[in-house]
């Protein structure tokens, strides 16, 4: 039964994965995105990670997805060709360098992380199921491997820093966007009625 | 064999009941509103409109299905099952009696134990969302997809305020499962907790009404600017679903105040009573909720979009990690320690 399970929604996992990459209309690939989901998170299940699997949905299902959703939405992305004309825009030189730092931070975590000897273990205490799970997994978390988690938390602060910085630099010259096949974006409209 | 029986009939008591209940409940948001604006409402069909719902459910049977030109007919016939369905997923771990025996069978009042139900309830409830944007998005309608958007930025802000807010609740009780977190509370009314943690009770409660779209945050709907919403191209069945999904989060989200906040099943000084009376405390507490769901819609204006998000961002959130950090700490110290 379970092996069968298993074999099924790796199935389905593979053949969402796949439709993420063939859909036409990127809608459709958050949503065979949102199916493989779905189908790793029974795969947890079945592995008896039940947190994980919580988790998988309540973070990527719940909520990334759904902000993917809402900038497809939002910038009317058709199909791929759209996508095409929208996305020419060329790096620029403070860009590169600002993408550069990014990497330089990714590697130097990437040094510490493994200066520190630690690699992932699969111990007797994080294989126990239940509410020792999730203390287990915090225990763990918190503990021995505190530094990586630290750095991984920087490393998110970085990226939406960086996004924040970006999406300001745009807004104070020319409005890049497009607007394509929506009436109310032809001329721009104040913060507050945008949504 | 037994067992077996008895789970197939807890799931259809549940569902069944469940089911009723959202059907019950359009009456009595129409009822409510009447009396609130002094009028009489809904009272032809059946003793005091009791068979209004039904009547309800026949008219929309022969409407008319419409399909926007232009909408994408998958997605379009897809959102409202997938805004009804998660709803009803989130009963199955919803604990509505203790422990008791049917037919000789020794089970509880729930359709299933799990060690993560207080997350499962979030995790599979969010999905609701999808319902209304893909609604938003397939229907070809400016205000449908504004609908949709909105419904989107609103749900991803305040599940997280609905999220910390469990969150304190499992750090206090230690545990995630729905039947640990009401034995935590069970042995006095004190021990509830909505008077434990009165600010994470206010919290939650202010986002289970931007859970379900619900005023003073129904902004997906919002009549005076979007015509209806997500749901402006919808008709006949369809739009039906949508309404059941949306009555039926709202039993879910009552249910699990009650079952957080108002220590679900337990009757107030009598620990061990009978299931039907736990059933019927639950059943209780969990109106009051529902009551209020109504009373808050009748008497509050709507915000304004833009102040639901600021409501959201600085204020809800800020307050629910303060609250995590302060029980948190609480816990740490053995203030609930037994």
């Amino acid at each position: 039964m379970a092996e069968t399970l298993f074999y099924l929604l790796s199935i389905g996992a593979i053949a969402c994965g796949a439709g993420v990459i063939r859909a036409r209309m990127p809608l459709f690939s958050v949503l065979c995105l949102l199916g493989a989901f779905f189908c790793l998170s029974g795969i947890y299940l079945l592995a008896g990670f039940q947190f994980l699997a919580v988790t998988q949905l309540l973070v990527y299902a719940g909520a990334i997805m759904v902000l993917f959703l809402f900038v497809i939405m939002l910038l009317n992305l058709g199909d791929e060709n759209e996508i095409a004309r929208q996305s020419g825009i060329a790096l620029s030189g403070k860009q590169l360098a600002v993408a550069g730092t990014s990497a330089g931070v990714f590697a130097l975590i990437g040094v510490l992380t493994a200066g520190y000897g630690i690699a992932p273990v699969e111990t007797a205490s994080t294989r126990a199921s239940g509410i020792d799970e999730l203390q287990t997994l915090a225990v763990e978390l918190f503990s021995r491997y505190m530094l990586p988690f630290e750095a991984a938390s920087l490393l998110l602060l970085l990226t939406m820093i960086g996004v924040i910085a970006i999406a300001k630099r745009q807004r104070a010259g020319e409005p890049t966007h497009t607007g394509a096949g929506f009436p109310w974006t032809k001329e721009p409209l104040d913060e507050e009625s945008t949504l | 064999m037994e067992d077996f029986l008895v789970i197939l009939l807890k799931v259809a008591a549940i569902y069944g009941g469940v089911i009723g209940t959202a059907a019950l409940y359009t009456l009595a948001e129409r009822k409510v509103a009447a009396w609130i604006q002094y009028r009489i409402g809904p009272n032809r069909v059946g003793p005091w409109g009791l068979l209004q719902p039904l009547a309800d459910g026949v008219k929309f049977i022969f409407k008319e299905e419409l399909v926007p030109a232009g909408a994408n007919k998958l997605l379009f016939r897809l959102a409202p099952m997938m805004s009804a369905v998660p709803a009803m997923l989130t009963i199955a771990v919803v604990p509505f009696a203790g422990d008791m025996t049917l037919f000789g069978v020794d089970t509880f009042g729930a359709i299933a134990k799990i060690d993560m139900s207080a997350f499962y309830v979030v995790a599979i409830g969010g999905l609701g969302v999808y319902g209304i944007i893909l609604g938003g998005w397939s229907s070809n309608s400016k205000y449908s997809l504004m609908g949709g958007l909105r419904a989107s930025a609103q749900m991803v802000s305040y599940e997280l305020s609905l999220l910390l807010g469990i969150l304190s609740i499992v750090v206090v009780s230690g545990s995630a499962d729905l039947y640990d977190i009401v034995d935590a509370q069970s042995g006095a009314i004190w021990r509830w907790n909505a008077f434990q943690q009165p600010l994470a009770f206010g919290l939650f409660v202010i986002a289970t009404f931007a859970e379900t779209n619900r005023h003073p945050f129904d902004f997906a709907e919002c009549e005076p600017e979007l015509v209806a919403g997500f749901h402006t191209e919808y008709s006949s069945m369809k739009f039906a679903l949508f309404f059941l999904g949306e009555y039926c989060a709202m039993i879910v989200m009552a249910s699990l105040t009650t079952t957080f906040f108002l220590g679900g099943f337990e009757v107030p000084f009598w620990a061990d009573a009978p299931w039907v009376i736990q059933l019927a405390a639950f059943g209780a507490k969990t109106a009051f909720f529902l009551f209020l769901f109504l009373w808050v819609r009748w008497t509050l204006p709507r915000f304004r979009f833009d102040q639901l998000m600021s409501l959201g961002w600085k204020v809800m959130l800020p307050l629910s990690l303060l609250n995590v950090f302060l029980y948190g700490a609480l816990t740490s110290f053995g203030a609930f320690g037994d």
